[in-house]
């Protein structure tokens, strides 16, 4: 895995706003990710998260504000040093599970051809589908789509790793399986960035960000933002919500 | 540019249109029953003599327009292209990759054309033939870029349909493949100076029916090639981080 400068930030969002047309949809937002941990950005649907990731990898530019990935602002020359897993599957559906990771590794200029095939091999293995890798992906389940998607996203080694809602519409036995894979990949130092709306997905993050209407409502590690509600026991749906009221008390 | 990411690309893009049989299929067949049709509508064969240059032009506009049109609306909409513009993968890279791989399958579709146009219908023709498949590989490259440019402003396959009356067709009617451009009214004749098609007629007639060379119809093969940048240009530059969703 290729490694981050250890005091750098990996990923930083300097009062950033975005909006389509008039619709607001991140407001002065400022967000920092240290290296190596899995950050979690919480929050319902419309919350801003995808627009965020969608920025952070550089797909589109902030209207304000300034974005910095390993340091520098996202453009291609470090393009190969991410990886991305959008919300959608993103596959090529005639093409086999091999195809797919393989053209993947390619364009993210794994150039040397059995380093690429031995990279193409432990990330179908990793995902577990290398019984699979000769099927086409139009006849695999959608949970196993989500598999290859992920495989396609680390087959490079990036040391960030963008996942927009990587869980969503996975049986909880995947979901499981998922996390293991994302524990895996932050204790060989990668940095995960995750949206996601269900706080099931929250309690495994080693720092959190909730997000509401485009903004950061609160961030910290699950415990402390358990904490911060005041009530021993608080779960972290509680918290949020808590953060929401306060949210709210604070701007009437 | 990096050469090795637009061929990955186009490798890519050979990979799965091989791997759907269906759309090979089709690719080879629809050309011969349109052309089959037209034959089978045309008895005087110097009538057919006449119009074919017209219609190879035509079809090779039409068929790589719509081909590419839609595979690339494709990966919009799937997301994949979204993927791809976040590696480090340069506009012109997917647009050079598109191109090369979507060249290969429109090349063949206009072999089976040419071929059965001259073979099995049996239209006369007095140029070399090697210079007709040149000429033809200069329409279906720039078509292959205007599909890509086009697929910028559709949303989804329908979209993308209705792109054809407004492109392909005012062509039909406006660059002479159905009757002289000399005939329709001056401001007619105006836009159809500024049309790929009416190039694309001119220079493939003065081949086939008066035995010129590329030399001779330069100044129409050097306006397609024009047009071929301009939309290769156009179609990178859409492109745009972002453009997609």
């Amino acid at each position: 895995m290729a490694i981050i400068e250890p005091n750098e930030p990996a990923v930083t969002a300097d009062e950033v706003s975005f909006n389509y047309s008039k619709l607001k949809v991140l407001d002065d937002l400022s967000l920092e990710v240290p290296p190596g941990v899995s950050f979690g950005l919480l929050g319902p649907n419309g919350a801003g998260k995808t627009t965020l990731i969608r920025l952070l990898v550089g797909l589109i530019k902030p209207k304000s504000g300034s974005v910095k990935l390993l340091g520098q602002p996202p453009s291609r020359r470090i393009a190969h040093r991410i990886g991305y897993m959008p919300q959608l599957h993103s596959l090529y559906s005639e093409l086999s599970i091999t195809q797919n990771v393989n053209f993947y590794a390619r364009i993210y200029r794994v150039t040397n051809r059995a380093e690429r095939e031995q990279r193409v091999e432990e990330a179908i293995r990793l995902v577990d589908l290398w019984e699979r890798r000769k099927d086409q992906v139009m006849k695999l389940s959608g949970g196993m789509k989500q598999r290859v998607s992920l495989a396609c996203a680390i087959v490079h080694h990036p040391p960030v790793l963008f996942l927009d809602e990587p869980t969503v519409g996975l049986d909880p036995e995947l979901r499981v399986t998922f996390w293991e894979h994302f524990a895996y990949l932050t204790g060989q130092g990668t940095t995960l960035i995750i949206s996601s709306h269900t706080m099931d997905d929250a309690a495994h993050c080693d720092l959190l960000a909730f997000m509401r209407e485009g903004k950061i409502i609160a961030r910290g590690s699950p415990t402390e933002l358990q904490q911060a509600t005041g009530k021993p026991g608080s779960t972290l749906e509680e918290a949020f919500l808590y953060f929401i009221h306060r949210e709210a008390g604070n701007g009437s | 540019m990096v050469p090795s990411q637009a061929f990955t690309i186009a490798v890519r893009i050979i990979n799965q249109l091989i791997r759907d049989r269906r759309t090979i299929a089709l690719i080879v067949v629809v050309p011969l029953v349109v052309m089959s049709l037209i034959g089978l509508s045309f008895p005087e064969s110097t009538v057919l003599d006449y119009i074919a240059p017209a219609l190879l032009a035509t079809l090779a506009l039409f068929f790589s327009f719509l081909l590419t049109g839609i595979s690339f609306l494709r990966e919009r909409s799937q997301g994949t292209l979204e993927r791809i513009m976040a590696s480090p993968v340069s506009r012109l890279d997917i647009v050079v990759g598109y191109l090369f791989g979507f060249f290969l399958f429109a090349l063949t579709q206009t072999v089976i054309i040419i071929l059965f146009t001259i073979y099995v219908l049996d239209v006369h023709y007095y140029g070399d033939l090697w210079q007709i498949f040149i000429f033809q590989i200069v329409i279906i490259t720039g078509a292959v870029n205007l599909g890509i440019f086009t697929s910028t402003f559709a949303r989804n396959e329908f979209q993308m349909v209705q792109f054809i009356p407004l492109i392909i067709v005012p062509q039909i009617f406006l660059c002479g493949v159905i009757w002289p451009v000399e005939q329709m009214p001056d401001y007619l004749q105006w836009l159809s100076s500024v049309l790929p098609l009416t190039y694309a007629v001119d220079g493939l007639r003065d081949i086939m029916l008066a035995g010129k060379t590329l030399l001779d119809v330069g100044l129409e093969l050097g306006v397609m090639v024009g047009f071929t940048v301009v939309f290769s240009i156009l179609a990178a530059v859409t492109l745009r981080r972002g453009a997609a969703g």
